[in-house]
């Protein structure tokens, strides 16, 4: 697989992560079932913030966004800064899949630089359910690498 | 015993003259046709008409498949499990299928042929902590185990979950043990502190209390360990395992914390019995929190070595500490139990989590 095209972030490049995640329907089937929205939140320098979408419906994985929390209704909202999203991308992109330390899950369990942020206990619980599913997902952003058969 | 034996039966039978009650007089639902979901037929597609009444007190104590014609005279099994408040959760049926889809294979899914040689003082620390979790994590199966035959099968749905944990907890049983053995290590120490706690959950006098002390309190812990680990994780051998592991505990997280929230919107009055089981619980847990074989290896794999989790101290385990205190108190809110105030944890375990001062003295 070649290096992602898209510019990050933008709704092309979720699109372009999710069709290259989803190329293998075989490797996706034995993550798998999940049901969950996953709000993926890039704060800018200036302060705002863009919030993209990532839906597990059952077997399928589709992008939305840029959304609004409201209009999108995330189980979980994981945020962070745009420099710590383009060093978590670019780390796949250049090495394959993520270490623990840029994984969503390392990159996120002190709450810095990403928080995952929920209504209530069960959407970060959700989070914890379908840790390998997202976490495959963001690995296909790697270059050369393919997205591990059984990336849990 | 007699079994009934019709051998007046064996006769017509062989003449050809069937009885055929069971084709022409069965008072079931009839007709039903069950449409498959995108993900194939699932429990939720088949709770449907009557098949999908889950009776609040289950009205016979019999193994017949709920809906089913039940002959008069089935013998009683004895369930002592029989009201539907004391195992359902309304996500049960959802988490089941999830269970059975998110398998994976400790011996094929693993990639036990990238273990690094590591630091002797690391694999001493993951072997230790691969020690306890081996340890506990049994107690997940067992204690289902111990409860299962006793629940009503109208309940099925939550016995099938149930099921799905103790083959969960097999495998983390493995997975942990298989770690400790495959990079030069080997099994650490097991603590009496660690056993009185799984004593306190193989022990419990109701579900309900079982289900509070290891769904709610016990997993909640460890599902926090397991995500630190796969944090922390030194190869992609442990980042692996830590995570497929957290996957599967927070399931049964999920439906500890829907269970106590469905016990208590069907009789709030149970909430000061909740509350007494998870004072003892707490208790254990700070004892825990003080035990040497968890806290040192979770911080020597934080800190990278024993002489910069030393220079650390506390500070090497805080984000563990946090997260497990503020994802237990969240869980509770959402099940509708307020801890915040009289959690039974000393104040060096609850500092700087929010909301969680003014706890009772221990």
């Amino acid at each position: 697989m070649g290096a992602m095209v898209a510019p990050f972030p933008s709704g092309p490049w979720f699109d372009e992560l999710v069709a290259r995640a989803t190329a293998d329907t075989a490797a996706l089937e034995r993550l798998g079932i999940a049901e969950f929205r996953f709000g993926m939140e890039v704060l800018l320098p200036d302060g705002t913030g863009q919030l993209f979408g990532l839906v597990l419906d059952g077997y399928d994985i589709s992008a939305e966004g840029p959304v609004t929390e409201a209009a999108f209704g995330p189980d979980v909202v994981f945020s962070g800064p745009l420099d710590a999203w383009t060093e978590m991308v670019g780390w796949i992109e250049a090495n394959g899949p993520a270490d623990s330390a840029h994984s969503l899950n390392g990159l996120s369990i002190a709450g810095i630089p990403f928080e995952v942020r929920s209504s209530d206990a069960m959407g970060s619980d959700k989070f914890y359910r379908f840790m390998g599913t997202l976490q495959a997902v963001f690995d296909a952003a790697a270059a050369a690498v393919p997205v591990p058969a059984r990336a849990g | 015993m007699s079994l009934g034996l019709d051998l007046s039966y064996l006769e017509r039978s062989a003449r050809g003259e069937f009885d055929l009650g069971w084709l022409r007089d069965t008072d079931t639902e009839w007709g039903v046709r069950a449409v498959p979901s995108k993900t194939g037929l699932t429990m939720r597609d088949i709770s449907i008409g009557s098949y999908g009444v889950i009776p609040e007190h289950a009205p016979l104590r019999t193994m017949a498949p709920r809906g089913s014609d039940v002959a008069l005279d089935v013998p009683d099994m004895g369930y002592t499990v029989n009201d539907k408040c004391e195992v359902w959760s309304d996500n049960v049926l959802d988490l089941y299928e999830e269970a059975v889809s998110r398998q994976w294979s400790a011996t094929r899914d693993i990639p036990w042929g990238d273990l690094a040689p590591l630091d002797p003082d690391v694999e001493h620390a993951m072997c230790q902590l691969a020690t306890v979790l081996s340890e506990v994590e049994m107690v997940a199966a067992d204690f289902p185990a111990k409860w299962l035959w006793r629940i009503n099968h109208d309940f099925v749905e939550a016995k099938m979950f149930l099921c799905t944990q103790v083959m969960d907890e097999a495998r983390h049983t493995e997975v942990f043990r298989k770690r400790a053995l495959a990079n030069g290590g080997g099994l650490g120490k097991a603590t009496a502190v660690i056993e009185r706690f799984l004593q306190l959950i193989l022990d419990a006098e109701s579900y309900d209390e079982g289900s509070a002390l290891m769904h709610l309190l016990g997993e909640g812990i460890v599902l926090s360990l397991f995500r630190a680990g796969a944090a922390l994780a030194p190869s992609p051998v442990e980042q692996q395992i830590f995570r497929l592991c957290m996957q599967d505990e927070a399931r049964h997280v999920a439906y500890g914390t829907m269970h106590l929230r469905y016990r208590l919107e069907q009789d709030p009055s149970m909430a000061a019995d909740f509350h007494d089981y998870l004072d003892k619980g707490e208790e254990m847990i700070a004892m825990i929190f003080s035990t040497p074989e968890i806290v040192e290896p979770t911080a020597i794999l934080a800190a990278g070595s024993v002489e910069a989790a030393c220079e650390l101290g506390a500070a090497a385990g805080d984000v563990l500490r946090l997260q497990i205190v503020g994802d237990y108190l969240k869980r509770c809110d959402h099940a509708g139990l307020d801890r915040r105030g009289r959690l039974h944890l000393p104040d060096a375990i609850i500092e700087g989590v929010p909301g969680a001062k003014s706890a009772v003295a221990v």
